[in-house]
């Protein structure tokens, strides 16, 4: 019975979307009822993104030069937001006079969204690569440091008394309670953080760059090329997704007890 | 012990510190450390513009302040301060709550039948990989470079986080209280009114506030892609016509309105779910 009701919903949910694709269809090469200027038909947009390969036209690269422009700033600036955001999260909630002096400053910064900076940012640095890279960097080390505070708050107390009990210094109970208790905090904002980067690079790149996704579709806006603007949104939600899968096996695998 | 509250803290003696830190700061620990560590941040800030070379590129913090009050009577373009905080609200808010209202209807109806989830959630399981700054150039392209832009751009990131935090709100519901309340006599209406709907409260509330923080980074980013008035707007044009002052009072306009949305948002849990707040 629950198998055949599996069934069931698996055959709506396909229905569902071929629905979708032939009604996308249907507007745009079926009955041209929507210009091909605003939306392009799902034919065209697979066609754009195998042409979009080898093709440099009509925006300097082509689609995998884009993809690993975008992915090279967004991973450095999220691996060094990482780097240095989680060890300082731990470090502020574990010792209170670093809480007491940082976290007014950090709570002051984080208000401001990451893309908020980028104007700042271009002056200083001018519009090269190190504007993106601190882009990302901010955008991502927010959730990075949040987490791990309240990670490390959320430490039973009574599971630190039993380490010092046992004579644990407090080095170890770092390490072996708190850091361990911490993990799945941890983690939750490492994927926050990553997904950040993602949307903070492409939104950097719609403002101000000469390469990646971003620049890419902001481009097909100009001319009106609804194809590569689709095909560019495809590319970096997979990515995005792909990128969301990855951290997800790898925080299945190091957090214990669960 | 004085020393070990303000100085430097050898990570011998951090055992002592530790245990300090679960005895909570006490108020007036807070208010002096927080009291001090601005200002000597804002001081730090203010000498090296006066002293170094930063002061070509950047104010001086006071310098800030003082042209972000004046703003409010000046104008910056054509509006003052609180006109384009303004602008950008209304984006905001007009988006958040169409969003908001269709996310919590959908994302129960899918939570509580079985066919409504499996039509829409293959949609959003597509949809929601991508990021929504990265629909900005086909919504142009869609309704022009008008508000309707900025709404749907805000409807869409509130609507999908909104729509799943209330889905799994109700799927996380133990079937046994559904069955308990039915075997004791409860109709239909009174299981939803008093076992489902306080359960997913918590979870819409997660929902709401990511959502809003996410749709005040967006109206931002769509502004300074195209607009002609908000904060946005103002950050950008101080790009372009190379305007530091300009850009750091956009960014503090943002910095506070950010803010007070999230402040407002927790008020309002701590008031609406009180008995059971997130993260406690």
């Amino acid at each position: 019975m629950v198998k055949k009701k599996r069934v069931r919903n698996t055959a709506i949910s396909i229905f569902t979307l071929l629905m979708i694709v032939f009604i996308w269809w249907l507007v745009t090469d079926g009955l041209h009822l929507v210009a091909s200027s605003a939306m392009a038909s799902p034919v065209k947009v697979v066609q754009t993104f195998f042409q979009k390969m080898t093709d440099k036209s009509p925006d300097g690269a082509t689609l995998l030069q884009h993809t690993l422009a975008s992915l090279k700033i967004a991973m450095v600036g999220y691996f060094l937001a990482v780097i240095i955001g989680v060890p300082l999260g731990i470090f502020m909630a574990w010792i209170k006079v670093v809480d007491l002096m940082v976290r007014p400053i950090f709570d002051l910064i984080r208000t401001i969204p990451g893309i908020a900076w980028i104007s700042l940012l271009i002056i200083v640095f001018g519009v090269g690569n190190t504007s993106r890279y601190i882009v990302v960097f901010l955008a991502a080390v927010v959730p990075c440091i949040l987490n791990s505070f309240s990670g490390i708050k959320q430490t039973k107390d009574v599971h630190l008394w039993v380490g010092q009990t046992f004579g644990a210094g407090s080095r170890q109970l770092l390490w072996s309670v708190a850091i361990p208790t911490a993990l799945p905090m941890i983690m939750t904002g490492v994927k926050v953080a990553l997904g950040a980067s993602w949307m903070t690079i492409v939104a950097a790149e719609l403002l101000a760059s000469s390469r990646g996704l971003g620049f890419m579709i902001q481009q097909g806006r100009g001319i009106y090329r609804p194809d590569i603007i689709m095909v560019g949104m495809v590319v970096i939600g997979i990515i995005g997704g792909i990128m969301a899968k990855v951290l997800d096996l790898i925080s299945k695998a190091i957090i214990k007890g669960r | 012990m004085v020393v070990i509250h303000l100085g430097f803290v050898p990570p011998e003696k951090w055992q002592v510190d530790m245990r300090l830190n679960q005895d909570k700061a006490t108020r007036f620990q807070k208010i002096f450390f927080s009291f001090l560590s601005i200002s000597v941040f804002i001081l730090i800030w203010h000498f090296a513009v006066v002293f170094t070379e930063l002061g070509n590129i950047m104010p001086s913090p006071f310098a800030i302040i003082k042209n972000f009050a004046v703003s409010f009577v000046k104008p910056v373009g054509k509006h003052t301060m609180p006109v384009h905080i303004a602008y950008s609200l209304r984006r905001v808010l007009t988006g958040f709550v169409i969003g908001s209202c269709t996310g919590i209807f959908l994302g129960i109806a899918m939570g509580l039948n079985e066919i409504v989830s499996s039509i829409f959630k293959p949609v959003f399981e597509i949809i929601r990989p991508i990021p929504t700054i990265a629909w900005i150039p086909l919504a142009i392209i869609w309704f022009g470079i008008g508000e309707t832009t900025k709404y749907f751009l805000i409807f869409l990131v509130t609507f999908c986080n909104v729509t799943i935090n209330a889905y799994d709100g109700v799927r996380s519901i133990d079937s046994d209280y559904i069955g308990a309340a039915k075997m004791l006599g409860a109709n239909p209406v009174r299981v939803f009114g008093r076992i489902i709907l306080p359960a997913c409260v918590p979870y819409i509330f997660a929902g709401l506030q990511t959502a809003l923080g996410y749709s005040w980074a967006t109206v931002v980013a769509a502004e300074m892609v195209r607009s002609s008035e908000g904060v946005g707007w103002m950050i950008i044009t101080g790009q372009s016509a190379n305007n530091m002052m300009q850009i750091m009072m956009g960014i503090l306009a943002v910095g506070v309105i950010g803010f007070c949305l999230t402040t407002l948002m927790r008020v309002l849990e701590a008031r609406l779910c009180s008995w059971r707040e997130r993260g406690k």
